[in-house]
């Protein structure tokens, strides 16, 4: 057992954690943050994709006692209350969900991609999500709602709403 | 067309704002108090006689039960069409992969060390692993007496007094691959009882009503004593049609009257689902000195590996397809479906009709190539419309827009019609 | 050196289990005094959009909102067997199910309304916005809540489409109905140097009977596009002795946000009389057409011909050389 603690959306945990245990099993299993998921356990997918102190990180390839101190962002973290995300707004309204298994990861890489670059070129979001697996939708959908949320964002829209 | 409100728009679809959220449930989410863990123990060999010894693993701290054919207290077999495949297999395996024991556990660490413990003696039997040695008389069979599960035939016309009348004749093999659905959510599910004593199972599944059928057959109850759940589906693409852990996790629950749980790694769900079939296709088509299509001949046979799943269906579809949409008035098609010790195949999209154009399709470019035609014209001219017959002399009376869709892919790609 | 080509395919796709076999859907529609819809009916929603499509069916019928509908498909229980969400089968027959349990619903309401209308007819009598009215005279109208009382209406409606066994000699029959046809053509670039075939350009023509929902089919159409993509030029299980060799994401490749081009997607629209609305189904027909207009488009590029998939790098430079070796002059006729 190791003793960590972890900042997940804005709250702190102290978490008793087992030798061999990921970052996926401390946010799905202890925290019961399901909306991360795994798509693969080696890192190829991107669908447990969380954004650790500013960066994506594939929570099936970091160990739980490796993200002790951090500052983890989830899916469940990025809507504020009850308004989505300006991401999650425009993956809904351009139709880029389909099964929705990829999703939690893909908006994480692509608010990450937002955070470092708010106005990327189609190539570059596609860059950004690169990544992250889809086998539903082809991706289009999924570029055009980055782009989108990034005119959102840049119009001061950030709450979500127009 | 009627003018509509809804039917036309881009309605933004009903299940997005829980996915967006990451609020959508996929069996994996599920979490019950006091559940078991599930491994499965899976066959090593391609064709082989087992013997399974569990009192090891059974032994092992924290495994509560291990479940092999023996413990299956219905029909132990299940299947789309035919019921060829084992719940767990008793005697004999047929390709690597089969499932042997599933092992219950309080945790999936100790599953997992519990399923290590289980010793499996393999008496290797001969394998086949290509269809056409799978055809040959003195080929090891995989099931009953022989390999071929269907022959699809379709006789349109006289080939041979077509293809005399050809001015081009092209004779080509072509090969699929054997691939994989690849959708996004491993197989997950979770199996209890319900308060009112029916077994509930949740699985991600294209067709719980059939899944109903199959549990309640495996478990000998009525279908009644059966529910099962459809929670999110993270992607199918007919790769969920077969049941693959839902009778293990209903039997599990079943006999130790707790919650069962499993979720495969990726790996254990390559092995689990039923795979594309890989087609070989022998074709010869003939045309006119004009581009008129007159005779086309196709041998088609398709591997199913161990067993049967959607077989007949498929390579029924992929004989129905193998014209490609267009009006040729001598057609010769066979299409078998054969079984082989490889990893089994059934529905994916397009279930045959997406095979049969990687040879007719290419067909096509070669005889316009042969012709000095424009392909564009060359399909234009023999593309079915409305009125047409297919090769199985089905008519074709409405809703045939192909002429506009090649016209469009011409006028958009290859700047207008050439 | 990068040498483009362009390829075409096209393609036809029957709806169902085919064959003579019994494809049946089944819906129930109920409503309550509040004017709540629901509508049970097991059509699994895998990411295809049946949810979303099925609820616009109910309720464009009904001259309801899509908040007014709820559909539940997940549970055997409460929802009634409709089949597989296989063989592009849910639009056109659930659709159809759903369709016919709507109306059903609606004709007990007209009727409903004409006695409460004290009308002679329930002809010209039309919904909106909850409530019946006659459209020559729309101040003569009555809320549903009027119309329904504290027992909710149930009706129960079943499709089934249409379709005979194949003669067994002759493969004389009609298996399947409807049929979708598409068109799809592709530009792509073949570097010999690498061997890497990167599709540059897609155009798709999808036939879809009639559009239910425009997002829904162009969303299909990228995946279809996706998975043809990826079956032409890089999924293979790569079996050895019946053991699968690519069974991971790090060796079993499928497409990426890099390896898809920008589309031009064109739905082509001619209604089908048997489908809901006119629409046919469109989630297999999407994908049928790719990999052999990528295999014609690679041929127009580099002059090889390539009967098995998938054409991987490997296999492009093999051919290459091949040809270098033979000197063949690339024409595929007189190969």
């Amino acid at each position: 057992m190791v003793h960590i603690r972890l900042t997940v959306n804005g709250k702190t945990y102290g978490l008793d954690v087992e030798e061999g245990v990921r970052l996926i099993d401390v946010l799905r299993d202890q925290l019961r943050l399901t909306g991360t998921k795994e798509g693969c356990g080696e890192g190829e997918c991107g669908a447990c994709t969380v954004i650790m102190d500013g960066r994506t990180v594939n929570s099936c390839l970091v160990m739980a006692f490796q993200a002790d101190g951090s500052d983890i962002t989830t899916i469940e973290g990025i809507a504020k209350g009850g308004t989505l995300h300006p991401i999650q707004r425009a993956f809904l309204e351009v139709g880029a969900v389909q099964c929705g298994f990829c999703t939690p990861g893909m908006v994480l890489s692509a608010k990450a991609l937002l955070d470092k670059n708010p106005e990327p070129t189609r190539e570059e979001i596609r860059e950004g999500i690169s990544g992250n697996l889809c086998r539903c939708t082809g991706y289009h959908k999924i570029v055009d709602a980055i782009a989108l949320a990034s005119s959102y964002i840049r119009g001061g829209k950030e709450d979500g709403t127009s | 067309m009627e003018p509509l409100n809804i039917v036309g728009n881009r309605v933004i679809r009903v299940d997005g704002r829980a996915k967006v959220k990451g609020e959508a449930l996929y069996p994996q989410d599920i979490y019950l108090e006091g559940m078991l863990y599930g491994k499965t123990l899976r066959s090593e060999k391609p064709h082989a006689y087992i013997q399974v010894e569990i009192e090891e693993g059974e032994k092992t701290p924290g495994v509560v039960k291990i479940l092999t054919a023996k413990d299956v207290t219905g029909q132990n077999h299940h299947g789309v069409l035919f019921k060829d495949h084992e719940v767990l297999c008793s005697e004999r395996v047929r390709r690597i992969g089969d499932p042997i024991a599933f092992v219950i556990a309080t945790s999936e660490k100790a599953a997992c060390e519990g399923l290590a413990k289980i010793k499996v003696r393999y008496t290797e039997l001969p394998a086949v692993f290509d269809p056409v040695e799978a055809i040959a008389k003195d080929a090891p069979k995989i099931h009953g007496e022989s390999n071929i599960i269907y022959h699809y035939r379709c006789r349109k016309g006289n080939v041979e007094e077509g293809f005399k009348n050809c001015h081009v004749i092209v004779e080509r093999e072509y090969k699929t691959s054997m691939v994989d659905h690849a959708f996004l959510q491993p197989e997950a599910g979770v199996a209890y009882w319900d308060q009112e004593g029916n077994i509930v199972v949740c699985a991600a599944t294209q067709y719980p009503h059939f899944d109903q059928l199959e549990v309640a057959e495996a478990l000998g109850l009525p279908k009644e004593k059966v529910k099962i759940i459809n929670p999110a589906v993270g992607g199918a693409f007919g790769g969920r049609e077969d049941i693959t852990l839902q009778i293990h996790l209903a039997l599990g629950a079943y006999l130790t009257g707790k919650a069962v749980k499993a979720v495969y790694s990726r790996e254990e769900s390559f092995y689990a689902h039923a795979k594309r079939h890989p087609i070989i296709m022998r074709y010869k088509t003939g045309a006119s000195k004009e581009g008129k299509l007159l005779a086309m001949e196709a041998t088609l046979i398709g591997d199913t590996g161990a067993y049967a799943s959607w077989a007949v269906n498929v390579m029924r579809k992929a004989g129905v397809h193998a014209t490609g949409p267009y009006e040729i008035p001598n057609v010769k098609i066979d299409s078998y479906a054969v079984y082989t010790n490889n990893p089994f195949c059934g529905a994916m999209r397009g279930f045959g009709a997406t095979q049969v154009p990687i040879a007719s399709e290419q067909q096509m470019d070669i005889l316009a190539q042969a012709l000095g035609m424009d392909p564009v014209r060359f399909r234009l001219f023999n593309c079915f419309r409305v009125g047409s017959e297919t090769a199985n002399g089905q008519i074709l009376h409405e809703s045939v827009p192909l002429e506009r869709c090649i016209e469009a892919v011409g006028q958009r790609l290859f700047h207008g019609l050439r | 050196m990068k040498k483009r080509g362009k390829g075409m395919a096209a393609a036809f796709y029957g709806t169902g289990y085919g064959n003579g076999f019994p494809d049946v859907s089944t819906a129930k529609v109920q409503m309550n005094n509040r004017g709540q819809v629901s509508v049970c009916i097991g059509a699994t929603e895998v990411g295809q959009g049946a949810k979303t499509i099925l609820t616009q069916i109910a309720a464009e019928v009904l001259g309801l909102e899509m908040k007014d509908i709820r559909l539940l498909c997940e549970d055997t229980d409460t929802s009634p067997d409709a089949g597989t969400a296989a063989a592009s089968r849910q639009t056109y027959n659930s659709g159809n199910a759903v369709k016919k349990a709507a109306e059903a619903l609606k004709n007990i309401l007209l009727e409903r309304a004409q006695k409460h209308l004290e009308l002679p007819s329930a002809h010209g009598l039309a919904v909106e916005d909850r409530q019946v009215y006659l459209k020559a005279y729309p101040k003569k109208r009555v809320h549903f809540r009027e119309l329904v009382g504290e027992e909710p209406i149930r009706v129960e409606a079943s499709f089934v489409a249409q379709t005979t066994p194949v003669d067994e000699e002759t493969g004389a029959g009609a298996p399947y109905w409807p049929y979708t046809f598409c068109c799809y053509g592709v530009e792509v670039e073949v570097d010999t140097e690498t061997g890497i075939v990167e599709v540059v350009r897609g155009v798709c023509a999808q036939d879809v009977g009639r559009a239910i929902n425009p997002e829904l089919i162009e969303g299909q159409i990228d995946g279809g596009f996706a998975m043809g993509l990826g079956y032409g030029l890089m999924e293979d299980l790569h079996l050895v002795q019946g053991e699968i060799k690519h069974n991971r994401f790090a060796n079993y490749l499928i497409p990426t946000a890099l390896d898809m081009p920008e589309l031009e997607k064109m739905i082509i629209e001619d209604p089908e009389s048997t489908g809901p609305f006119g629409a046919k189904g469109i989630g297999e027909p999407v994908m049928i057409p790719v990999a052999p207009a990528i295999l014609n488009a690679i041929y127009d590029a580099i002059g090889i011909r390539f009967y098995e998939i998938p054409v991987t790098p490997e296999k492009i430079l093999a051919a290459i050389r091949k040809r270098k070796k033979e000197g063949n002059c690339g024409n595929d006729f007189e190969r």
